[in-house]
């Protein structure tokens, strides 16, 4: 069906990749970039409020994980809050009834994901495109049903009240979210890295070819399934993280993280921020958080009047996103200063 | 309205020297003086402005709160500790989701110096919100939200149950059995609130000396019930209490009526509030028992709130608006007895006080567990043909006591 | 006995909705390969028009069953015109994240002019009260929303499959390639089917407003169930989808009938299965999608 495909992503072989002052300038450009992320991501609790730059993290590498699929392997999951919102309650189960300190919770909650992510993406990669983005959103409000009953685990609708921050008992990071912020961006970090050690290692590039042919990439004898579920449950446990993260942050974990609307949300802004370019995700995440943050006290009571519209301009008119675009625009502005000067 | 400036000295002093000066007044103090954080008292609504439960509470919550307000400066004048210009209200959208709610009251309480929040529908996140209040020693008063887990095994000192909960809501059962409603099936939807509330109801109709023939449980959301309205009906029985709530009650209801069902078996609703009854219409629901914490035709005070609440916002108050009026003006009072808005100071204020208001009607706010306990009543739908106004949709059959509503001291909590 | 005779009109007549929405959006899919997630929306949206037709022109039942899906299927032509028909040549996913876009913009909306808390409507004169069959009752409303249906699904199926307009659009339906190369003009159809699809699910609105909650959020559960239903079908299959529909429609009623709270959970269950043992669904054939 998808013989139109419109790649919004740049090609993985570039010209300049042979050409040493193209690549020398490639390292300044990574160093620069590096450190404007680097600052975004320190400086985040100093400018806005500490709780809402947990969120806004958690969020942002919930993004990069929907990216990982969307983008990289061609699949939509609309199903990804079933992975969030498993590992939430795990990781409030694990912290609740054994103390550990939370990033083992953490920990515990994303393998809990792609433990429940080996089913679903089983089921799930048998089918491709828009197949694909139904059969997750559909088993994501199985497990919705799930919990909203499963009473004596998940406290049903009431929620999992009371998850502990403990952290060897430092006092300062389990009270003040502005410290704590500081702990689970490490979480959040490492799990952004591993997204994009997996898309820049061979079985990165197997992927992407699945996405642009998988007839052809089936052809060369790499089992399709195979690669594609190994992403799946590997992304799983990515959301697991950010959504662990969540948790722990909040405090209590409740039925909207297996939401469908939860799923709608993070594809949201994984689109806002710029589909198959990994870091336009958690730009998504920061302009979409903060948004929701703005208007809950603004007295607008029509927040999805906002956001949808945003979306389908985004889709219509900016289909590369927040990020894409802008990367877009500087390439533009660089070569058009190239051509003048030579 | 105007406000004396001149007789209110402002003390910037410990807490402790207020504190004193309130417990040792004999009567009203001579002269107010006040020590307010911040110089100002903050009163916080976090509800849901968006979503199932706007009619119920929603932005009018605001304007009950203005009239409370009003009423409270009215009520001291010139003695009042609390100025006009020193009351500020903040508000907030959880739109009806807990973390929302959670970030929002983090919010609240840090970056607006919210003294207390009002409202929080939804159980997940008024608890969420009580955890934060207890973390932040701030005040949080409980209007909207049903679960006993507020003053049960999550109760702590900061927070405050005001208006309702899933025991008092099955205690109209009981006026229903004596009324000849012996058998009962009982439909619920299958998660935590359905099924507390239908161990509530159980208990009410088996100790009024009815017999409940089945309890049966239904998905949640859930919009054909028309199955299980036939699984009700086969046992025959006098009545049929429904457990589902918002959209799901409206499917019930009109499910119901369409099933003939309605012709052999009373209709008891669990939770159900006069928005629904008007979004829906009278038609559908007449007949139909409940229990409500508060309704606006039942006598001339709540009347004269009623109408004065109907020219601010042109509709009528839901219970949920009276008990936020209630609450706020509780708290402006409490304020003024202590002469401060501290958290400490005002519970020790509150527990235990007995009030009378347009909402508590012989109130107490338990000590115990932070219930505020109140008649409730039970209510029948009118008929179409007995309506005589807009909102005019209820009569009261019977008054449920205070003690009776809410019997006892929650056994799970501990403060 | 006589139970489970009720349980199948009942599940007959929620698969009726079923089948209704399910074929607009197996229409829509096989014309436009899109795959709309705003159908549950425009499902409400037909059950909203009812209502305030009936509040403000007091239009009844019999009148709103041909009107709103008019109104339908003009709203459907706007939004084709205006939104939908510039993502067709991209990947199917810009259309589907584009109508879920929608969606959140037409429940807000919804809700901001007609709150919250839902829309009254009565039960047309005549349909109301109990039908004997037999030994069992049924209520005569339920029964009259399974014949309607299938009804409907029977003519729109004899028009695709008797008539020359229907073997275009069947064939720009479920072959676009052959079409094309056989000469017809696949996209003057496009925009015209994508309004008929919208009609369809407006129809089913139509018919949920005397039964259902009339609110904003009424078609967002109903969504995710039509999408279990179109796979389980076989996305772009018509028969599929109708066949699917009324079957999800009896399991959920034998499931709430026997099975009491599991009965969502085993319409997505019967999914997996059907995945599992027949990827493309019951009547997909192996190389759509």
């Amino acid at each position: 069906m998808s013989t139109d495909l419109e790649t919004p992503l740049p090609t993985k072989f570039d010209v300049s990749d042979f050409d040493p002052r193209a690549r020398r300038a490639r390292s300044i450009r990574r160093l620069l970039l590096g450190t404007i992320a680097l600052v975004a991501v320190l400086g985040l609790p100093w400018w806005v409020y500490p709780p809402i730059a947990v969120d806004i993290a958690a969020w942002a590498l919930f993004a990069i994980s929907v990216d990982l699929l969307l983008g990289f392997v061609g699949a939509l999951s609309f199903g990804h809050a079933a992975f969030w919102g498993v590992s939430a309650y795990s990781a409030g189960l694990i912290a609740q009834n054994f103390g550990l300190p939370f990033p083992v919770a953490i920990v515990g909650g994303a393998i809990a994901a792609m433990i429940i992510a080996v089913p679903i993406g089983y089921l799930a990669v048998r089918r491709s495109g828009i197949y694909f983005a139904m059969v997750t959103l559909a088993f994501a409000q199985m497990i919705w049903f799930v919990a909203n009953q499963w009473k004596d685990v998940t406290g049903g609708e009431n929620g999992l009240q009371g998850v502990p921050k403990s952290f060897f008992g430092i006092e300062l990071i389990e009270t003040e979210a502005f410290y704590f912020y500081y702990v689970v961006v490490i979480l959040i970090v490492a799990g952004a890295w591993l997204a994009w050690r997996i898309v820049n290692s061979p079985f990165g590039r197997v992927l992407v070819a699945i996405r642009d042919n998988s007839a052809r990439t089936r052809a060369l004898g790499y089992d399709v399934e195979k690669y594609k579920l190994i992403a799946f449950v590997l992304s799983a446990g990515i959301a697991g993280v950010a959504g662990g993260v969540f948790a722990i942050s909040h405090g209590f974990v409740s039925l909207q993280e297996l939401d469908w609307t939860t799923s709608g949300k993070v594809v949201l802004m994984t689109v806002l921020g710029g589909m198959g370019t990994l870091w336009g995700g958690p730009v998504g995440a920061a302009v979409i958080v903060l948004l929701e943050d703005r208007l809950a006290t603004s007295g607008f009571d029509g927040i999805g009047i906002i956001t949808g519209s945003i979306f389908i301009l985004c889709v219509l008119l900016f289909r590369r996103g927040i990020w894409g675009t802008a990367k877009n625009l500087i390439d533009r502005a660089r070569a058009g200063y190239a051509k003048r000067r030579s | 309205m105007t406000t004396t400036r001149s007789g209110l000295v402002t003390v910037t002093g410990f807490a402790a020297s207020a504190l004193m000066l309130a417990g040792c007044a004999g009567g009203p103090p001579p002269a107010p003086e006040s020590d307010l954080s911040n110089d100002k008292v903050v009163i916080g609504l976090l509800n849901d402005q968006s979503g199932v439960y706007k009619d119920l509470s929603g932005p009018n919550s605001k304007v009950a709160i203005e009239m409370a307000i009003e009423d409270y400066l009215a009520e001291y004048g010139d003695q009042a500790v609390v100025t006009e210009d020193q009351i500020e209200i903040v508000m907030a959208d959880t739109q009806n989701k807990p973390d929302v709610a959670n970030t929002q009251a983090q919010q609240m309480y840090d970056r607006s110096n919210a003294d207390v929040i009002l409202d929080v529908p939804a159980s997940s996140a008024a608890l969420a919100v009580a955890e934060v209040a207890n973390q932040k020693k701030k005040l949080h008063i409980n209007i909207s939200a049903a679960t006993t887990e507020l003053t049960g095994a999550a109760c702590n000192p900061y927070t405050f149950h005001w208006a309702y909960n899933t025991q008092m809501l099955a205690k109209g059962a009981a006026g229903v059995v004596e009324d000849g409603g012996e058998t009962w099936s009982l439909v619920y939807p299958d998660y935590a609130f359905g099924q507390d509330m239908v161990k509530s109801f159980t208990a009410a109709v088996e100790d009024a000396g009815g017999t409940v023939n089945e309890a049966i449980a239904t998905p949640f959301p859930n919009d054909n019930f028309s199955t299980f309205i036939t699984r009700a009906a086969s046992t025959d029985p006098d009545v049929i209490g429904t457990m589902a709530a918002g959209g799901d009650l409206i499917n019930f209801v009109k499910q119901f009526n369409q099933s003939g069902v309605r012709d052999q078996a009373q209709l008891a609703v669990g939770l159900m509030f006069i928005t629904d009854i008007h979004s829906l219409g009278v038609d559908e629901f007449s007949g139909t028992t409940f229990t409500d914490a508060w309704y606006w035709n039942y006598d001339e005070q709540n009347r004269e709130f009623a109408d004065r609440f109907l020219d601010l916002t042109d509709t009528r108050p839901s219970f949920a608006h009276a008990a936020n009026y209630s609450a706020a003006y509780q708290y402006l009072d409490a304020i003024q007895r202590a002469g401060t808005d501290d958290a400490d100071a005002i519970i020790e204020e509150l527990e235990g006080l007995k009030v009378d208001d347009v909402f508590l009607r012989n109130g107490e706010i338990r000590a115990g567990d932070h219930s505020v306990v109140h008649d409730s009543y039970v209510a029948k739908v009118k008929d179409a043909a007995d309506v005589e106004e807009d909102w005019d949709y209820e009569e009261i059959t019977a008054t449920i006591p205070a003690e009776d509503a809410f019997p006892d001291v929650n056994p799970n909590c501990s403060m | 006995m006589d139970a489970f005779l009720q349980y199948t009109v009942q599940g007959l007549a929620a698969g009726g909705f079923y089948a209704l929405a399910a074929l607009g959006l197996a229409v829509i899919f096989g014309a436009l390969g899109v795959v709309n997630f705003a159908h549950g929306s425009f499902y409400m949206l037909g059950a909203v028009a009812s209502a305030v037709l009936l509040d403000v022109l007091g239009i009844q039942f019999w009148a709103a069953l041909v009107i709103v899906p008019i109104l339908m299927f003009i709203f459907g032509i706007i939004i084709e015109l205006l939104l939908v028909q510039w993502l067709l040549k991209l990947d199917i996913l810009y259309n589907f994240l584009l109508t879920f876009g929608l969606s959140l913009v037409l429940v807000d909306l919804v809700k901001r002019q007609y709150g919250v808390s839902g829309l009254p409507y009565e039960l047309p004169a005549g349909l109301g009260g109990l039908l004997q069959i037999g030994s069992v009752e049924v209520p005569s409303y339920q029964l009259f929303v399974f014949l309607f249906a299938l009804a409907v699904c029977l003519v729109v199926w004899f028009v695709l499959s008797k008539t020359r307009v229907g073997m275009i659009v069947r064939a720009a339906t479920e072959e676009p390639e052959r079409a094309r190369a056989l000469g017809i003009n696949v996209s003057a159809w496009v925009t015209p089917v994508f309004g008929f699809g919208v009609a369809l699910a407006g129809l089913a609105g139509v018919l949920a407003a005397p039964f259902r909650a009339i609110t904003a959020t009424m078609g967002t559960n109903f969504i995710i169930i039509l999408f279990a239903i179109v796979v389980i079908g076989g996305l772009g299959s018509v028969l599929g989808a109708v066949v699917a529909g009324f079957l999800v429609g009896l399991v959920e009623a034998y499931g709430q009938g026997y099975a009491g709270t599991f009965s969502q959970v085993l319409i997505f269950v019967l999914m997996a299965v059907v995945i599992a043992v027949r990827p493309a669904g019951l009547f997909g054939r192996k190389e759509a999608v």
